[in-house]
């Protein structure tokens, strides 16, 4: 059977995709455009990608009391720096590492041993634990925000980086993964180790840990790029102090806090929290869309 | 031996967290959505049904019902049939196919709150580019003929873009009519590339032979390929897909928080925004319970369902 290439069927097809595909991009071409212009060039929809990059000058600078030469600047530099500093934005992208990193560290230590255990040991009530880990798969976090709130709040804990953290703690599908991952592991390969006189703890930390390195990039990739983008859960935990932001309510004070046409500042703040997970995902493409799809479940 | 109770230590610390953080509230919920509750408030009263009864004869939270219900209804077809489209389209390409994943897969990656900033501004309805470039096209004769119909005769001011060449363009996220229908389409632009990427898998477990089977028997067109083998070889994918979309577009929050609380007029008042508002922000944590329990109702029968199809090994036949 020859196959021909059906061109016009190819441009048809690359056609409709590359509408979609301008369609999609478009907010991300808007957000790094109007990080770049003045305020003029925003509010009337001129000046190309990057604007003319005319000197401006900043009004907040003025009031301020600077020297006017101080204060005359390029659009692109007074958006950025305007971003940094009327917002405490490194703060916020430090508060978000912490965060995503402490619940990913965490996580695993919670749920390695206990995956462990439920693929590789043999003991009474086995089969309940994971019945009850599948039974927690059916409960969606962030429905359940609402007690979880009220019983941070009466241990007096909202506002702290332990109520940004404390829910996320467990995650039944990390259990759940590594427990299908760990089924795949050969018995012999623990029975070897424990004949070298290892114990449990060193098996699970020094034999499983190694081995599950692939399934551990995936269920990391989805966790950091969940909690890096959870707006929700920071929202309901997180009322008023700033230092505790992470990046996407930091951005939501920004926005409130603006007098309507600081579209400019806005978007570069904007640009500088998309941009890492964008930049992250454009390097190792392959391995995000499996992480996300293979974790795609919950 | 010490291996008789090691393993204690290590599923241990899950079973306390499992059941304190997902098990007990959900108990603590359905109990107080029976009570009239406050933090602050020492004291409570049961109240029975009274916050259920509330949900369903108030006139809020049969807004909050229509316009979950709408969201869900806009956005799962119309995700689930364009991440489809993209899957097939994709996957029939020569070149290029990896450029459009990796395009479509950008939105499930960014940020979505700070995306649908970026929304709000290009959706202004003064100086936002979508009325800009909309009404760019009012000028230009034979597009404004197209799209306003009366190309074919009729009169231009009867249909939608003709008139909104004449009167203006809507404001979107302002208008109760259009405000949750701007809402779902952020969430399509969001969410229907995570859809392509689960279709693609489906379609690389589509065996080979099928197809060659399929063009034996005279199965030509791509169309019937696609009626006789791609579509019913996608059955598992398909229920994975919608129930999967379902949950999370039941969840919208980021979107109708950060761009209508829930406005203009409770159009887009949402079930996860309305628990929101109702136990965090007014301190009702009641009426909220009661949200929450009606809202696991709704996920729970979503994942009964797909476990029921899924556990039938679906093909449609």
């Amino acid at each position: 059977m020859m196959v021909r290439t059906n061109w016009l069927g190819e441009f048809l097809k690359h056609s409709v995709l590359l509408a979609g595909a301008i369609v999609v991009l478009l907010p991300f071409y808007l957000m790094l455009s109007y990080s770049l212009k003045s305020p003029a060039e925003i509010e009337s929809n001129t000046g190309g990608f990057v604007g003319s990059q005319e000197i401006m000058t900043d009004r907040r600078c003025i009031k301020a009391g600077k020297p006017a030469e101080e204060c005359d600047m390029r659009p692109i530099v007074y958006n950025y720096t305007a971003a940094f500093s009327e917002a405490p934005l490194v703060r916020y992208m430090l508060n978000g590492v912490f965060v995503t990193v402490s619940i990913f560290v965490i996580q695993v230590l919670v749920a390695l041993p206990c995956a462990y255990a439920l693929s590789k040991l043999k003991f009474w009530g086995r089969d309940v634990v994971f019945g009850l880990v599948i039974f927690c798969l059916l409960i969606p976090v962030h429905a359940i925000a609402l007690p979880l709130y009220i019983m941070l709040a009466k241990v007096g804990l909202t506002n702290t980086y332990a109520a940004l953290i404390i829910p996320w703690t467990i995650s039944v599908f990390g259990i759940f993964l590594m427990r299908q991952f760990f089924m795949t592991v050969p018995d012999d390969l623990i029975d070897a180790a424990r004949m070298d006189g290892m114990s449990e703890f060193a098996i699970v930390w020094r034999v499983m840990l190694p081995t599950a390195i692939p399934a551990l990039l995936a269920f990391g990739i989805f966790s950091v790029v969940a909690h890096w983008n959870d707006y929700y859960w920071p929202r309901v935990v997180i009322t008023g102090n700033r230092d505790l932001m992470t990046p996407p309510l930091g951005l939501r004070m920004f926005k409130s806090d603006l007098d309507g046409n600081e579209y400019g500042p806005m978007m570069a703040a904007t640009t500088v929290i998309v941009l890492p997970l964008v930049i992250i995902f454009l390097l190792a493409q392959r391995r995000f869309i499996e992480g996300i799809t293979m974790t795609g479940m919950k | 031996m010490g291996r008789s109770r090691v393993h204690l230590w290590f599923i241990g610390p899950a079973i306390i967290l499992m059941m304190g953080l997902l098990i007990f509230p959900v108990f603590v919920a359905a109990f107080l959505s029976f009570t009239d509750y406050n933090l602050g408030n020492p004291s409570f009263n049961w109240i029975g049904v009274e916050n259920y009864d509330r949900l369903v004869s108030r006139s809020t939270y049969k807004k909050m019902f229509t316009a979950s219900l709408t969201y869900v209804l806009l956005v799962v077809p119309i995700s689930v049939a364009l991440g489809l489209g993209a899957a097939l389209l994709i996957s029939s390409l020569r070149i290029g196919g990896e450029l459009y994943k990796a395009v479509f897969f950008l939105p499930v990656m960014a940020t979505l709150l700070a995306m649908a900033i970026v929304w709000e501004f290009a959706l202004h309805p003064i100086v936002g580019v979508v009325n800009d470039i909309l009404r760019t096209g009012c000028d230009v004769g034979w597009l404004h003929a197209l799209l306003s119909g009366s190309w074919l005769g009729g009169d231009p001011l009867q249909s939608w873009y003709g008139h909104a060449c004449a009167e203006d363009f809507p404001l979107w996220l302002g208008d109760k009519r259009y405000a949750l229908g701007t809402i779902a389409f952020i969430g399509i632009w969001q969410g229907f590339g995570f859809n392509m990427v689960l279709y693609l898998a489906g379609l690389t477990s589509v065996p080979r032979e099928l197809y060659q089977a399929a063009h034996m028997d005279g199965a030509d067109s791509a169309w019937e390929r696609f009626r006789l083998v791609t579509w019913p070889m996608l059955g598992p994918t398909n229920v994975f897909v919608v129930t999967i979309s379902s949950i999370r577009s039941f969840q919208v929050f980021d979107t109708v928080e950060a761009l209508t609380r829930g406005g203009p007029a409770k159009s887009t008042y949402v079930m996860v925004y309305a628990m929101f508002e109702k136990g965090v922000k007014q301190n009702l944590l009641g009426i909220g319970s009661a949200i929450t329990i009606v809202f696991l109702g709704f996920v729970l029968i979503l994942t009964l369902i797909q476990v029921y199809f899924v556990n039938r090994r679906v093909h449609y036949a």
